[in-house]
């Protein structure tokens, strides 16, 4: 943790909360981030949960996956906190993360898609810039990316 | 909460529900017609049967289920007790009885529908002509492997309901339908041969339950919950089914099912004689939910057992990718949804009785998991690991798995001659694939193996160190660098031979990033010359000491993870392995790949910093917590193996409360009759003045993370860096006491 942090008290960027989906996600994101050099990172995962039913991925297999996306994240920041949910609503699961950590904002890089693609995957990012209390920042994609 | 608590989400009735849904599906929507023309007046005794064989090995699966809560059920079961051949088997019977069984379901969900909208015959498609309801089969499979494949949540909460519902259609029709029933209608008795033949096919009625154990991980209280929700599954659906034949053979005089035309569905006729056309739309819909939700959960099921398989490397892990947006995965799901609708499409171009042809198939490939797992309880029960300790535990054994075991085999004997021969073949390929697949990848040993190798030494451990259970304390040296290659195994047989273990060691073959691992393990020869060499001698060294030695190569990218799988994957309790500047891993990579992994330590690892391992005078700094547990454990081992001389230091601020809390600690750790050294002042120093008398130091990482710090630098670090002698850094894992691991008490 930085303790220079609450002097930064008003910086957007004091303690940035890095919701991660995969590796590949969790590593462009962070490099998205770092030119803009945030105090404090804190990556999360949501293991995202049936609630009634079961899963759609082993918990085992959805732990290793956060594993592997902090690891993406702190080749970038290795001083990065992780913080991992198990929720149903993702985005829920990111808004009380965000309060739990006291994040600044919350950072993530949308991730695209054909319309189809964001409707059947159920598309975070509308309801992660609207239903949320922190600010919410979006990065840019690399073009290179497709 | 724990992190573990949070992951726990299904309740007991989401835990019954997911096997009531599964089986409550095709089997008694579908099947009663043909159960009553085969069987008669014994159809219900079909069910009845068929639900016993179940209730036995459902008791058999909560144990397991309980002592073993991992992802994979009843495969997972089977490959740890009896090993990766019949392991094998039971992953490919468990996969492909439920793309069998899910076939079945969508032909079952293709006649009900092809009732609702009237159609029937043949349909031509260029040169082959499919039945109507095999192309609303393909259609409705299509759609329930895309639901699966995108992963649509809003499915989840609909099981809920639909067992709700279909119990209630059941109930309703069950009540009225009793009121109905005369004794005189039932159909002629037609012997036992055909109500077991009956019962062969229609056991595919039964194939829920094992599916509650493979979300054990994600139960709450699983102890209590498992066992009542896989038992009670299994007693609540064989009721229904018995009073559902029941009516059914009893409302409706005899000869009136046998005498339906073929596109008809025996429960819809019987429910329109009893309760008109409601009824039969109530049949109708029920059926449709029914097939369309086992179908569902035998999809998602499938991934489950392709996870596990992929998980000991049974096949290739590629397989279970998670999908990068729909969080599914999406492979294993594809794979099984082509294979289910490939099924479909064989079925009807082979001919005959589409229904029981599939259901057989399916039934057949389970009754040998279930048999199997049977005789893993027992094998279990028998070799009794340490690890194995089951909230829920089999009354009656062995005469109830022993039974189970039987039953379940026996029962293959009524199946149809042709399901037969060609579930065999599946067996056959399962164990070709092992043979050319599997035999050389796999990461796990069979219990059974473990057992039957474990020597009984007659010289055991001395007498205040007992063991808590013979031979099943596994310690696992990872081996990179040959140089420290004797060292790591002496010191390893040493604990073995006191905790009367076995040692297991691994080669891990590091291969660049861009290198795959199944290539890396195709060309390990290329890649690693010495890897044989290496093993031998370590088999060699291992022997002297007269300890049990396995040998295993690891082709990876990044070494710590991997040691630390392979140590999940061995089941091992302590980890010895070696640790320089240039082991494990480039310099320069190592402290990415040790953040990751330092979170969490699988087992209990010993790192030793070797300049030669002479245990002569063993040094012992402590300041007390969980790691210097550890220390003082293993210097206990030496001191037993090697008689060596054992010195403990404490360093404190005020000599007199050093003194006391050392003597209390040395006490408390066996320790007692041992040179007690305390010094005040720096910590660093005292250690290393101390350390020039010793031939062996033995530290706690005292915090978690140790290995975090062989590259952060820590006291620990500088420590091991400068002192003389071999240095054996010690960390615990933390969930359970290695105190009483090591020591076998509290």
């Amino acid at each position: 943790m930085n303790p220079d942090r609450d002097a930064a008290g008003g910086a957007i960027l004091g303690h940035a909360l890095l919701p991660v989906a995969d590796e590949t996600d969790a590593r462009a994101t962070a490099r998205a981030l770092s030119p803009y050099d945030p105090d404090h990172v804190t990556a999360m995962h949501v293991v995202e949960k049936g609630e009634g039913v079961p899963d759609k991925t082993p918990v085992e297999q959805s732990e290793a996956v956060a594993q592997s996306a902090y690891a993406a994240v702190r080749e970038v920041f290795p001083e990065a906190d992780t913080h991992t949910a198990y929720r149903r609503d993702v985005v829920e699961a990111i808004q009380e993360a965000a309060e739990a950590v006291e994040a600044s904002a919350i950072v993530f890089q949308p991730r695209g898609g054909s319309r189809l693609i964001q409707f059947l995957s159920g598309d975070t990012t509308i309801k992660l810039v609207t239903e949320t209390e922190q600010p919410v920042i979006a990065l840019p994609r690399e073009t290179e990316e497709t | 909460m724990s992190e573990e608590e949070l992951a726990k989400d299904l309740g007991p009735l989401a835990a019954l529900t997911i096997g009531v849904g599964t089986m409550i599906g095709a089997g008694i929507f579908v099947l009663p017609g043909d159960a009553i023309s085969t069987a008669g007046s014994l159809a219900v005794l079909s069910f009845v049967v068929g639900g016993a064989i179940a209730l036995l090995t459902a008791l058999s699966a909560s144990e397991l289920g309980t002592a073993m809560p991992r992802s994979g059920g009843a495969y997972y079961y089977v490959n740890h007790a009896l090993g990766p051949l019949l392991g094998s088997i039971a992953g490919w019977a468990n996969w492909l009885g439920l793309a069998f069984a899910s076939a079945f379901y969508m032909v079952g969900f293709g006649q009900y529908i092809g009732r609702i909208v009237g159609v029937a015959g043949t349909v031509g498609l260029g040169p082959v002509e499919l039945n109507a309801v095999s192309l609303i089969a393909l259609a409705g499979g299509a759609f329930f492997v895309g639901v699966n494949y995108v992963g649509a949540k809003e499915t989840g909460n609909l099981q809920n309901v639909i067992v709700i519902v279909l119990v209630a259609i059941l109930t309703v029709f069950t009540l009225i339908g009793g009121f109905q029933a005369d004794v005189s209608n039932l159909p002629r008795n037609e012997g036992i041969t055909p109500m077991l033949t009956a019962t062969g096919f229609v056991f595919v009625s039964y194939l829920g339950f094992v599916q509650i154990t493979s979300v054990a991980e994600e139960i709450k209280d699983p102890g209590k919950n498992l066992p009542r929700a896989v038992i009670g599954s299994v007693v609540l659906v064989t009721g229904i089914y018995a009073l559902v034949l029941f009516v059914m053979s009893a409302t409706v005089e005899p000869g009136f099912i046998a005498s339906m035309g073929d596109n008809q569905i025996a429960v819809v006729q019987v429910a329109e004689r009893l309760l008109g056309p409601v009824g039969a739309v109530a049949m109708l819909f029920g059926g449709l939910l029914a097939t369309a939700s086992s179908a569902n959960a035998s999809i998602l099921a499938s991934s489950r057992i392709n996870f596990a398989m992929g998980r000991d490397r049974v096949i290739s892990p590629d397989l279970n990718v998670i999908h990068p947006r729909f969080a599914t995965p999406y492979r294993s799901i594809g794979i099984t949804g082509g294979l289910m609708l490939t099924f479909i499409v064989g079925v009807d171009l082979v001919g005959g009785n589409a229904v029981t042809t599939l259901s057989g198939i399916a039934s057949f490939l389970h009754l040998i998991i279930y048999g199997l797992l049977n005789v893993s309880l027992i094998v279990m029960r028998v070799a009794d690991p340490p690890d194995y300790d089951p909230d829920f535990r089999v009354p009656l054994s062995p005469l109830t798995p022993v039974l189970g075991a039987i039953t379940s085999f026996a029962l293959i004997y009524y199946i149809e001659p042709m399901v037969t021969a060609f579930g065999a073949a599946i067996v056959t390929w399962a164990v070709v694939w092992y043979a050319g697949y599997a035999r050389e990848r796999s990461l796990t040993t069979g219990v059974l193996t473990k057992y039957l190798r474990e020597p009984r030494l007659a010289d055991g451990p001395v007498e205040d160190m007992p063991a808590t259970d013979g031979g099943d304390y596994r310690i696992l040296v990872p081996l990179a660098n040959p140089e420290h290659e004797t060292e790591l195994i002496t010191l390893a047989s040493a604990i073995a031979r006191q905790r009367n273990g076995t040692v297991v060691v691994t080669h891990i073959v590091t291969v660049p990033d861009q290198t795959s691992l199944e290539y890396g393990a195709e060309h390990i020869e290329d890649l690693d010359a010495e890897s044989e060499s290496l093993l031998q001698s370590a088999r060699e060294d291992a022997d002297t000491y007269g300890v049990p030695v396995e040998t295993h190569t690891i082709v990876s990218h990044e070494s710590f993870e991997e040691i630390f799988d392979a140590a999940e994957t061995h089941d091992a309790d302590l980890i010895v392995m070696g640790w320089g500047p240039d082991s494990h891993g480039a310099p320069g990579r190592i402290e990415g790949t040790f953040d990751e992994i330092a979170q969490d330590v699988p087992c209990d690892v010993l790192v030793l910093r070797d300049r030669g391992f002479d245990p002569e005078h063993v040094l012992v700094p402590t300041a007390g917590g969980p790691d210097s547990e550890l220390s003082a454990g293993t210097a206990a081992l030496l001191r037993a193996e090697y008689d060596s001389e054992v010195t403990l230091l404490h360093v404190a601020d005020d000599r007199e409360e050093g003194e006391s809390f050392l003597e209390t600690w040395a006490a408390e750790h066996d320790l007692a009759d041992t040179t007690l050294r305390v010094e005040t002042g720096d910590v660093e120093t005292a250690i290393e003045t101390a350390a020039r008398d010793a031939s062996l130091v033995i530290v706690g990482a005292t915090e978690r993370g140790l290995l975090e710090r062989l590259v952060g630098g820590s006291v620990v670090i500088d420590i091991a860096e400068d002192v003389d002698c071999s240095v054996l850094m010690a960390e615990r894992q933390r969930d359970r006491s290695l105190w009483q691991r090591l020591f076998g008490r509290d």
